[in-house]
């Protein structure tokens, strides 16, 4: 439904022509997207709460491998049934994390990234961070239609992809390739453009392969934290 | 109604073509009571060989939704019916999460079983539009779509947490869903019904939540690609539905609850332009208490047919031969953008 424009710039900009997933991909990602989530949420909580649990303790493999079974219950046994009837289905990128969560909460060594690796990652991440909280609150003033136009229906056109691109990996081509050196993070954001890319998950629409109400929560969170150990205590970002 | 039933509510009507038994089918949401777990849509078709109503059943149950979608459904509300290139039924049902009406999102059902006859008559999920970001919350159907001469249609829907707003979707002949404008910038306007002026010229009525709300009215000259707010109509509006419908170019009929502070009169208006509206009859007049409300209207076998809820108990139904004055001609379809 937009302005007669000619040519690929017209398709490029196009929200009128959504393509979106399959029956089953829509289900099969609900179910894996939530497994993941769950296991992920499940490993984080019990390694912080649950004293002498070393990352990859048998205790934590059980718990993520209880929680993403559970997923797959049938009907209303399976805590999918309800988190689809509440929240639909997480951001791509939601369960990318949350894959990378349980990766580094489940492997037992890791290789210690460089410390020059790990400042420009933490100055990659924030940057990013920012980025998603700006457009979570753009997102959140479109749905009550206070933005003169109409953002979340644009994240069906191919343009969107591109900028999103765009916005994602600016801050790692900003800082060089060191910020992505032995860190997983860097790249979960494009993985999951690529997820989206193929299989169109969740909706269709690119504002909802990058970010959900509840990750833009999250991200928040992380910005308040950062921002209270530079300003306030004085620490660095990775402290 | 299906049998025990004490709530109906929400009527939609779907013309059938020439080569069916029936004439139309209307559909509505019933239970014991509005938002009730047991709320499904039912059914029934007007036959035309004779002139009856066929008893009503449900065809569409929130569990079995659910169920292939993956995902549970808390309640159903009210349905939208249109029949597609292919000659499927398709229904936009109002389908809620965690919440109440706030919480609503629209469920695509397509017909699944081979032939639309009452008896056989089956859906399965297409999939809940992606219309928000916010959890997809707060998207509601309520008014019939405006059909394209591509085979397409217009379906308009509304937003209503804490603030309300109508949006226009367009769908290609095959049902497919092919974006979303924003009709309105007024945040107290909701369940648009869009009206045809002329292929291209379009006029979308509004319920007006105010308390002594007018009618609201917003236009598009280019077939819905962009829209802008009129001023109101002189119609009052008791925050309630209305349903337009184009029956020729220059030719609008509009029900409406035309009192302030109640449904309990229930009227048919005509408009040649589309601003100024003259009363065609009163379809129900009733106490201030009483409730005629959610009209529905078609244009099917050369007559024009207007369902709407009595009391949140029942749906009734009136037919006009010839529509009250003038006589309307066949619905015309909208140009495609």
């Amino acid at each position: 439904m937009n302005p007669p424009m000619s040519g690929w710039l017209a398709q490029l900009l196009a929200t009128d022509a959504p393509v979106l997933p399959t029956a089953g991909a829509m289900q099969t990602g609900l179910y894996l997207g939530w497994a993941v989530v769950l296991a992920g949420l499940g490993v984080a909580a019990v390694g912080r709460w649950w004293p002498g649990t070393p990352p990859g303790a048998r205790r934590l493999r059980g718990v993520a491998l209880v929680l993403a079974i559970g997923a797959w219950l049938p009907g209303p046994y399976s805590p999918v049934h309800w988190l689809g009837l509440a929240f639909q289905m997480p951001s791509v990128l939601t369960v990318l994390l949350s894959a990378g969560l349980l990766w580094d909460r489940l492997a037992s060594a890791r290789a210690a990234p460089l410390p020059k690796a790990v400042v420009a990652a933490e100055h990659a991440t924030l940057a990013l961070v920012v980025i998603g909280v700006l457009a979570g609150w753009a997102l959140l003033l479109d749905t009550f239609a206070l933005l003169p136009v109409q953002l979340y229906a644009w994240g069906f056109s191919p343009a969107a992809v591109g900028v999103v691109l765009l916005l994602v990996l600016l801050p790692w081509v900003a800082l060089g390739r060191a910020a992505g050196a032995r860190r997983w993070d860097p790249w979960l954001a494009p993985i999951a453009l690529l997820v989206f890319g193929i299989w169109r998950l969740p909706t269709g629409n690119v504002w909802d392969a990058v970010l959900d109400p509840w990750l833009w929560l999250v991200l928040q969170g992380y910005l308040v934290r950062a921002a209270w150990q530079v300003c306030f205590r004085g620490l660095p970002l990775n402290a | 109604m299906p049998a025990g039933m004490a709530a109906a509510h929400a009527s939609t009507l779907l013309p059938l073509p020439a080569s069916h038994a029936a004439a139309l089918m209307v559909f509505w949401f019933s239970g014991d009571r509005e938002s009730g777990p047991n709320v499904q849509i039912a059914a029934s078709q007007y036959e035309r060989a004779s002139r009856k109503w066929t008893p009503a059943r449900f065809v569409v149950n929130r569990f079995a939704m659910g169920e292939q979608l993956g995902y549970g459904l808390r309640r159903l509300g009210n349905p939208v019916a249109w029949m597609d290139g292919n000659g499927r039924v398709n229904l936009f049902v109002v389908a809620t999460g965690w919440g109440g009406w706030a919480a609503s999102r629209v469920l695509h059902l397509r017909q699944s079983s081979t032939g639309n006859g009452l008896a056989e008559l089956a859906f399965e999920p297409v999939r809940v539009l992606p219309l928000s970001w916010l959890w997809n919350t707060s998207l509601l159907v309520r008014n019939a779509p405006l059909p394209l001469d591509d085979g397409g249609m217009v379906l308009p829907v509304h937003f209503e947490l804490g603030i309300k707003y109508p949006l226009a979707l367009r769908f290609d002949r095959e049902g497919t869903y092919l974006g979303m404008v924003r009709v309105s910038q007024r945040p107290y306007l909701l369940q648009p019904t869009v009206v045809m002026q002329s292929p291209k010229e379009w006029l979308a009525y509004m319920r007006d939540e105010r308390p002594k709300g007018k009618i609201g009215v917003a236009h598009t000259a280019d077939a819905g690609q962009h829209w802008s707010d009129l001023p109101d109509l002189a119609l009052d509006n008791p925050d309630a539905a209305v349903a337009g419908l184009g029956t020729a170019p220059g030719q609008m009929l509009l029900a409406h609850n035309s009192s302030i502070a109640s449904r309990g009169t229930l009227d048919l208006s005509r408009s040649l332009d589309g601003r100024n509206w003259a009363l065609l009859t009163t379809l129900e007049r009733g106490a201030p208490d009483d409730e005629f409300s959610y009209p529905a209207m078609a244009w099917a076998d050369g007559s024009l047919w207007i369902s709407y809820t009595v009391d949140r108990h029942r749906i009734a139904w009136q037919r006009f031969a010839a529509a009250p004055e003038p006589v309307p001609a066949p619905a015309l379809t909208g140009a495609t953008p």
